[in-house]
This record gives C-alpha cells, sequence and structure tokens, in this order.
C-alpha cells in the first residue's frame, strides 16, 4: 500500500481512518473463491499501447477469459459462479451467437 | 478432420494408434482413427490437450490424426501432468478444483482427488506436477473458507497426494508456500519448483522452501522489477521448467521508461539437476506467451501468441517472426525437433515448420482449448 497514492477526496478519507496497521491485515486474495488470479487493466490496449497484441479474434480468447477467471468482470465466471455458462458451444468462432449475457436470477 | 500436413500421405507409424484404438474401443471411449499397421518397437509420441467441453484428445503425433477422445469428469478444465512412463494423464478439472488421472490408452479413470470440501473451497492455479519416481502428484491449493457472511482467505499449501492411492484420493502432505504460484514442475532430484513471483523450490518431504531466483523481490540496480507469467504447463521435451518475464533496463537511475530498453527474460530450470540459469534474450517487442526449447538445442527457443518466433538465446537474437492464423496461448514440439504444434484457445492446432515457420498443417479438433495444457507423451512398447 506505501506505493499507492490517493488521488480523490474518498481515498484521502480512507487514509486518514486507517493506520499502517490496519493495513498490514490486508491480504491480497490470489483467488476471489477461486476467481480473479490477476489483475489487468481489460481488453482496451496492449502493453505497446497500441492493439496489434490483443488476442485476436475475440472469438479465440472468449473461453481463456472465463475459464480461468482472467477478467471476470467482462465475461462471466465459468470457473465458479457460472459453470455452464459454454454449454452446447464447443467452438466459440462458430457459435459464438449461443452465449448470452449473465442476468440477475429472481430468487424463488 | 482437415489434416494439410504431407507427412500424413506416409501413412506409417499408426500402430500403436491401432492398438489404442482395440483397447479403447473395450474400454467403451471413442477411437476415432484405428489403424492396422504393426506395432512400433520404439517410442511414439502423442500430443495431448483438452477441449471443450470437457475431452481429453490423444493425438498421434506421426499422422497429426486425433485416436483417442476421453471424457473428463466434471466442467471444463485442462490442465496435464503426467506420469513418468507418460501413460496416466493428471488433469486439473471442474473449475480447477477437482484432480483426475486417466489412462490415455484406455481413458480409464485411475486416480481422482476433489480438493474442495464442505465450506472450503480450493482452487489450484494450473500447478499440478507428478515426481519423477510417478509416486507423488503435487498441486499448489488456495483454499478460501465460504463463511456466512464473508469469505475468509486461508495460507496457500503444496498438497502431496500418493498417486497410489488411486479414486478419492486425500493429501498426505501439505506445507505452506507463496500466493501467486501458478506453474509447478518436479525435478529430479526430488525438488518441487514454484512459478510465482519468485521463482522457488520446495523440499516435498519437509516443506523447506529456496529461492532460486528472485523476481519481485529482486533489487538490481537500474533494471526494472521482473513481472514473470507462466499459466502453461510444458517443457517435457527438453526436460526443463521456463518461466519467462518481462523486465527493462533504465540507462540512469532516474528509470525513464522512454529511454529503457525492454527485455523478455526467463529462469530455465534444468529438470535433471535442478540447476537454474536466468538471462534475458529477446527485446520486448511482441508477446510471447509460452517458450519451448529445441530439445535438440536448447539455445534456440520458439514463442508464441499471435505470432511464433524463434531465438538465439545465447546471442539474443530473434531469428525469426512468423505472423499465426489467430492467438494461440500454447506451443510444443516434436521430439526430433522438427515440428511445432501451437495451441490453446480456438480448436485447431498450427503446425508449423521450425526452419522457415511456414504453416505446414494443421488439426482440426471437436472444441476449444482455451486455456488447456499442450504436452507431448512418449510411449515405449
Amino acid at each position: 500500500m506505501k506505493h499507492l497514492k490517493s488521488i480523490n477526496k474518498k481515498a484521502k478519507l480512507m487514509d486518514q481512518t486507517t493506520d499502517s496497521a490496519e493495513l498490514d491485515e490486508v491480504v491480497a486474495m490470489q483467488t476471489v473463491v477461486g476467481c480473479t488470479g490477476v489483475t489487468d487493466p481489460g481488453w482496451e490496449v496492449d502493453p505497446f499501447g497500441g492493439l496489434g497484441s490483443l488476442c485476436q479474434p475475440m472469438e479465440s480468447d472468449l473461453y481463456g477469459c472465463a475459464d480461468a477467471c482472467w477478467w471476470p468482470a467482462q465475461v462471466p465466471d465459468t470457473m465458479n459462479s457460472h459453470p455452464n455458462w459454454g454449454a452446447g458451444v464447443a467452438k466459440v468462432d462458430q457459435d459464438w451467437r449461443k452465449l448470452d449475457g449473465i442476468f440477475p436470477e429472481d430468487d424463488k | 478432420m482437415k489434416i494439410t500436413n504431407p507427412r500424413n500421405k506416409r501413412g506409417v507409424g499408426l500402430g500403436l494408434a491401432a492398438a489404442l484404438g482395440v483397447s479403447a474401443l473395450l474400454a467403451g471411449c471413442s477411437s476415432l482413427e484405428p489403424s492396422t499397421t504393426a506395432l512400433p518397437s520404439s517410442t511414439h509420441e502423442y500430443l495431448l490437450t483438452v477441449t471443450r467441453p470437457n475431452h481429453l484428445q490423444v493425438i498421434d503425433m506421426q499422422t497429426d490424426k486425433v485416436v483417442r477422445r476421453c471424457d473428463i469428469p466434471g466442467s471444463f478444465g485442462g490442465q496435464i501432468a503426467l506420469s513418468p512412463d507418460n501413460r496416466i494423464a493428471y488433469l486439473l478439472s471442474n473449475g480447477m478444483e477437482n484432480l483426475y488421472g486417466l489412462n490415455i490408452e484406455t481413458c480409464d479413470l485411475v486416480f481422482s482427488a476433489y480438493q474442495s470440501s464442505n465450506d472450503i473451497r480450493v482452487k489450484t492455479f494450473v500447478s499440478l506436477a507428478v515426481s519423477t519416481d510417478g509416486k507423488e502428484l503435487y498441486t499448489v491449493q488456495n483454499p478460501v473458507k465460504l463463511l456466512t457472511d464473508e469469505y475468509r482467505v486461508m495460507s496457500p499449501v503444496l498438497a502431496v497426494f500418493n498417486t497410489a492411492d488411486g479414486k478419492d484420493a486425500k493429501p498426505v502432505r501439505s506445507f505452506p508456500v507463496d500466493r501467486r504460484i501458478t506453474t509447478i514442475a518436479a525435478a529430479a532430484n526430488g525438488e518441487v519448483f514454484l512459478g510465482g513471483g519468485d521463482l522457488q523450490a520446495i523440499n516435498p518431504k519437509t516443506g523447506k522452501i529456496r529461492m532460486v531466483s528472485a523476481l519481485q523481490n529482486e533489487d538490481r540496480p537500474n533494471w526494472l522489477t521482473p513481472d514473470a507469467f507462466a499459466m502453461f504447463n510444458l517443457g517435457e521435451q527438453a526436460n526443463e521448467y521456463i518461466l519467462p518475464y518481462v523486465t527493462a533496463e533504465f540507462t540512469d537511475d532516474t528509470m525513464n521508461f522512454e529511454t529503457a530498453s525492454w527485455w523478455w527474460g526467463m529462469n530455465r530450470v534444468d529438470l535433471a539437476t535442478g540447476k537454474n540459469e536466468r538471462m534475458e534474450f529477446a527485446p520486448f517487442e511482441f508477446i510471447i506467451f509460452n517458450l519451448v526449447a529445441d530439445p535438440n538445442d536448447k539455445n534456440t527457443v520458439y514463442g508464441a501468441f499471435n505470432t511464433l518466433s524463434k531465438h538465439d538465446v545465447k546471442n539474443k537474437k530473434v531469428l525469426g517472426v512468423k505472423d499465426l492464423d489467430h492467438t494461440y496461448y500454447n506451443i510444443n514440439i516434436s521430439g526430433d525437433g522438427k515440428r511445432l504444434y501451437i495451441g490453446g484457445t480456438s480448436s485447431d492446432i498450427s503446425i508449423h515448420d521450425p526452419d522457415s515457420l511456414d504453416k505446414i498443417g494443421s488439426i482440426q479438433l471437436s472444441g476449444d482449448m482455451s486455456t488447456s495444457d499442450l504436452r507431448v507423451a512418449k510411449l515405449t512398447q
């Protein structure tokens, strides 16, 4: 945490209310119930600031992001909460239209 | 199945495929390309990978045809570690939780272990290895206790299973290890190498850990802290473990990113001796997901992602770069060093000539490989 700098009011407020001893108790979760093994910014740009080194096409990378919980914010988490998201779609490049979004389910 | 490799026209080396076909039929799993030629007396190579929904694909590397497709229990998972005789493929499946051992000649399930239990969910982030004597299976377990109002993160451990325990095996030992460990590898000296923020090695009998190569904990003046990345198990053809990383060499202590020289580097462990070498070997100008060495010339390594690249390690020269049809995560090589196999992501394995890097064939599979390993099993009759 010592390498992070607060840049907005809320973050500065948190700085004031949290002492270093409490921060040391914070444990980075390698797996948030299995997920989020890494923290990447997303699909927007590659390490060189361009697009050429992003995965191409998206269909080749879709399950790679979901199965390893790589970018769980953008794709369903097939490792934990939605293991059957890809059921019936063995090849994404052929059947990507069958892959639906994930929506909250009503309590029954 | 579309096969364009001219080697297919030779029609040789199908013997073991025939044997596998017969045994598979007896075992009730699918034999896709049975053959009638005689059994070979020498070693025969098979490429292994996992495709959706959850199949272990066994591919004859002389014909580049799928000879076997074994069902794996549970939801998709694709990490593979092999027994010393290469006949048992240990698989991490079901959302990186369960372990299964399948006989690749018969598809028989010979080993299983369920790492999660009751309120503790255990994930293994691709960490899977077999001891060189085949008696022990190692995973790094990342447990989380699921309480009513919180998830309590527990310490990661190296878990040791006895492969002889068969189905529903339980860990016989476990030792605390660092967080962020992904790929692991067992060496002939008994150590298990742990690839994470740093490269470490653990004695799986005592739990004692030694630092092999500091990366996130390195303090090298005028160099950026290396960022290691390893998500795929490979290296069996050269009997080594490679942990690639990216770093930068600054011109001075102002650490100006604009004028820095960016490098691909790697730690490579000789699994016969446990000796590690570390070097920067190529400019960071394109992405490499995985590296594989020519088993007959370890100074030559190949990398794959959106491009296939060939590298002279000692002289830090890029010998060639070739665009690929799409992104591939993974790469492996035949034992004679004459064919490169590039897989992962979609449902086709791309075959390339190691000299020209030209595409010389492809293998179409029944489903996407996603993040699966691409491993070579050598079966000796």
